[in-house]
This record gives C-alpha cells, structure tokens and sequence, in this order.
C-alpha cells in the first residue's frame, strides 16, 4: 500500500464513519449558527454594514465552530483504543496524519459553506460574484486550522483536560492565519481589487504549506509511546 | 571540578551585579535626557534589553526543543524550560515597560502596532508551552513540549508579518533610531547587561531544574521497593 492509498484509507474511514453517525457535522453546523445568532443579537446587527463587523463575526463563528469539530479528530479513536489498533497497522504515521487533516480539511469547508448563506441572511450581506474570491480565502483558513489543529488535537487527546486544552494550543499559533482571513475577508466584502488583498492569501498560503510541512514531520513524536 | 562548580556562577553573578549598577548609573546620570520624549524615554534602556533577553530565551527554546527530539538528552529539555520562563518574564517586562512608555509619547496605552502585538502573541504563546508541560503525563510532556516549542519560534516571522500587513499606519516603533554615543553606550551596556542576567539565571534555573528530576527520580525508585517506600 503506497503512501496516498494510506491516506485515502484514513480518510475514507473517517468520512464514513461521519456519514454512520453524523456526530461531528452536525453539532458544529448548529454551533455555528448559534454563534452567529449571539454575535447577531449582541451587535444588534439589523442594517450595519456587513464591512464593520462582518469578517470578525464570520471568522469567530468559524474558529469555533472548528475548535468544536477538531476536538473529534481523534476521540472516536480513543473509545476502544482504536489509536493502538491505528498505529500498529502497517503503515507511515504521517499518512495518519495526513488522512485526518484533509478529513478535517473537508468538514471545515462543508460547514464554512453552509453558513454562509445563515451569515448573508443575518449581517445582511449582499450576494454576488464579487464574492468569489472569498472561496479562497475559506479555503486556505480552513486549510491553516486544519494543519495545526490536526497535531494539536492529537496532542490535546494525550494530556489532562483534553477539551479544554486545544483552544489554548491552537489559537496564538492559529492568529496570524486569523488576522489574514479576517484582514482578506474585510477587503473582498468591500470589494476592493484583488492586489489589496492578495498579500494576505500569499501569507495564507505560506503558513499552511509551513505548517503542514513541519506538523507531518513532529507528527509521529506525538503518537510515540 | 566541584569548586569550579561553585565558584564559576558566584562570579557570573558579581559580573552581573556590576553591570547592572554600572547601567544604573548610566541610564539614569550619564545618558543625556532624550530632547523630544523626555525622561520617560529613559525607560528605553530597559525595554529593549529585556526584549533581547525574551527573544534570547525563545531562541533557546527552539534550539533545545530540536536538539532534544534529536538526541533525547534530557538536558537539551532542561534548557528549554529554562529559556520558556525566562523569556516569559522578560517578554512580560517588554510589555510592561512599553505602555508605560507609550502613555506620554503615542498619548495611549496600547496600539494595535505591530510589534506590540507581535510581542503579545508570542507571550500567550510561551504561556500555552508551560502550560502544556504541566498538563502532559510526565513521559510525554517534554516531547509535546518539543514540538510545541518549535511550531511556536517558526510562528514568529508569520506574526510580525500579518500584523504588519494588518497596520503598516500604526508602526510606531521606528526602523532606525540615530543615537548620539552616550545612548548608544548605554544601549549596549544594555543588552550586555541583560544578556549577562538572562544567561545567570538560565544556569540557575537549568540547576533547578536538574535537580527537580534527579528528586523525581529516586522518589519513584522508592516508590517500587517495598522496604523503604515512603508511602508503606
């Protein structure tokens, strides 16, 4: 088994075991929207324009939302001590690694998109193909979380107060890609031309491929016994 | 060995102490008072030395945080916690000598500039590594703090950079100051001095920590024999 059909195995289990018990999609979904709700009815957001608090609000929910979802990355393993079973299978750790990222990858961009539509209705957000480009900027935070949230989850799995640990690993290391997206998010709400905010994706990019890079090498430091 | 042991840090810290008096003397009545900002502008000496220190102590992070996953020498591991809380504190100094500064000369406490805030991060970052030793099982916890310890120093250009995109209008810190010599001198005696503080204090804490393991040790040596367990 070379090492992509490694990744497409976890991967594939993963996704499967989501479409059998829907126990991650669907509590961060409904989070989401419950944010978006308080952060709507604390900014009594009725006819503010979208550009002031909008891209805060959005990201905040997400982040959340996500802390939410990563926190299973791992915990389905720990019932049963499925991770033994994982790790003794014969195959690379980063390919573990690999196939739980790109699994939390995907749930991110499917709740990042569902919301969208609850966030336009809310804060009022005029919809357009001027939004676009904003598909991309969804796509490299969810892909920033998703690189660091991955380690850190499997980190956070191992040490006391599990659940509440992740956020406090994963949000300093987490804010310049936070600061990108809101800063990238901002700019494309005000439709502005793309090299404004172009710099911002540049360094979107630049931390996912650091941090996927680095997280796939320190990966199997962290599952070692 | 032993004596020099002893006597190897005794003289380090009179190092220490003479220099701290000496940059005493020198940042309060040799230094001349900057024209503009005025006297405050004497808590320059401090500030940018302790954020020398900090960055020396987060270096030192990230040198041991590799070198540990490499060779899993448990003094590689001491040296970094030594340098997580040393920088800690000195990063908290930077940020506490800096608003202090600011008030008069910016008109407000805190700006969203991009040191300031880089400073910031990278301060709730070293607290989340102390954090997670504490946390971790003790077998795991210098390796995840390994890990942690080298995401964490890799993170740092991403953090100036993002927030300098973020305000390139608030950065208030200027590029390059010109000094005239008395404040150059100082400035210099400056990071010597702190530097000199950091580096004591980093073999007294490695001490520290040494012997918090050694203990540790023989306790659960103890522990496993049933004639002398403390707990029996």
């Amino acid at each position: 088994m070379n090492f992509a059909n490694q990744i497409l195995g976890i991967l594939w289990k993963d996704l499967l075991t989501e479409w059998r018990t829907k126990e991650r999609l669907c509590p961060m979904v409904f989070f989401l929207f419950l944010t978006m709700l308080v952060f709507s009815f604390s900014f009594k957001s009725d006819g503010t324009p979208v550009e002031e608090i909008g891209p805060g609000v959005l990201w905040s929910s997400f982040v959340f939302a996500g802390l939410l979802g990563l926190i299973h990355t791992f915990a389905a393993e720990r019932e049963d001590n499925c991770i033994d079973a994982l790790l003794l299978s014969p195959g690379d750790y980063g390919a573990i690694y690999m196939g739980k990222m790109l699994g939390n990858l995907l749930f991110l961009l499917i709740v990042e998109l569902l919301s969208l539509p609850i966030f336009a209705l809310l804060f009022n957000l005029r919809v357009g193909l001027y939004l676009i480009p904003l598909l991309g900027v969804l796509f490299l935070g969810a892909a920033s979380l998703a690189s660091v949230g991955t380690l850190f989850a499997a980190m956070a799995e191992n040490m006391r107060l599990r659940e509440q640990l992740l956020p406090l690993l994963l949000l300093p290391i987490a804010l310049p890609a936070l600061i990108s997206c809101v800063r990238a998010t901002g700019l494309i709400f005000e439709n502005r031309p793309p090299q404004e905010y172009l710099p911002y994706l540049q360094i979107l990019g630049v931390y996912v491929v650091v941090f996927s890079v680095l997280s796939l090498i320190l990966f199997e430091y962290i599952l070692e016994e | 060995m032993s004596s020099m042991s002893t006597w190897l840090p005794r003289l380090h810290a009179i190092l220490v102490f003479f220099c701290m008096a000496s940059l005493l003397y020198a940042v309060f009545i040799y230094v001349p008072t900057e024209r503009e900002m005025g006297l405050v502008q004497r808590i320059f000496y401090f500030h940018v030395s302790a954020a020398f220190s900090a960055f020396l102590g987060f270096l030192l992070v990230f040198v041991g945080s590799i070198q540990y996953l490499r060779t899993r020498k448990a003094t590689w591991d001491h040296l970094a916690v030594s340098g997580a809380e040393l920088g800690v504190i000195f990063a908290l100094v930077v940020l506490i000598t800096g608003p202090i500064w600011a008030r008069p000369v910016w008109g407000t406490y805190w700006r969203w500039e991009p040191r300031l805030t880089s400073m910031l991060i990278l301060f709730a970052v070293y607290v989340a590594y102390l954090m997670v030793r504490g946390l971790a099982p003790t077998y795991r916890a210098q390796r995840f703090a390994a890990v942690l310890g080298i995401l964490a120093f890799v993170n740092i250009p991403l953090v100036y950079y993002s927030v300098y995109l973020w305000s390139p209008d608030q950065q208030l810190h200027p590029r390059d100051v010109s000094l005239s010599f008395e404040m150059r001198l100082t400035r210099y005696l400056g990071y010597l001095t702190f530097s000199l503080l950091f580096l004591y204090l980093v073999q007294r804490r490695y001490v520290i920590e040494k012997s918090a393991n050694r203990l540790a040790q023989i306790k659960q040596n103890l522990d496993g024999h049933p004639d002398i367990s403390p707990r029996s």
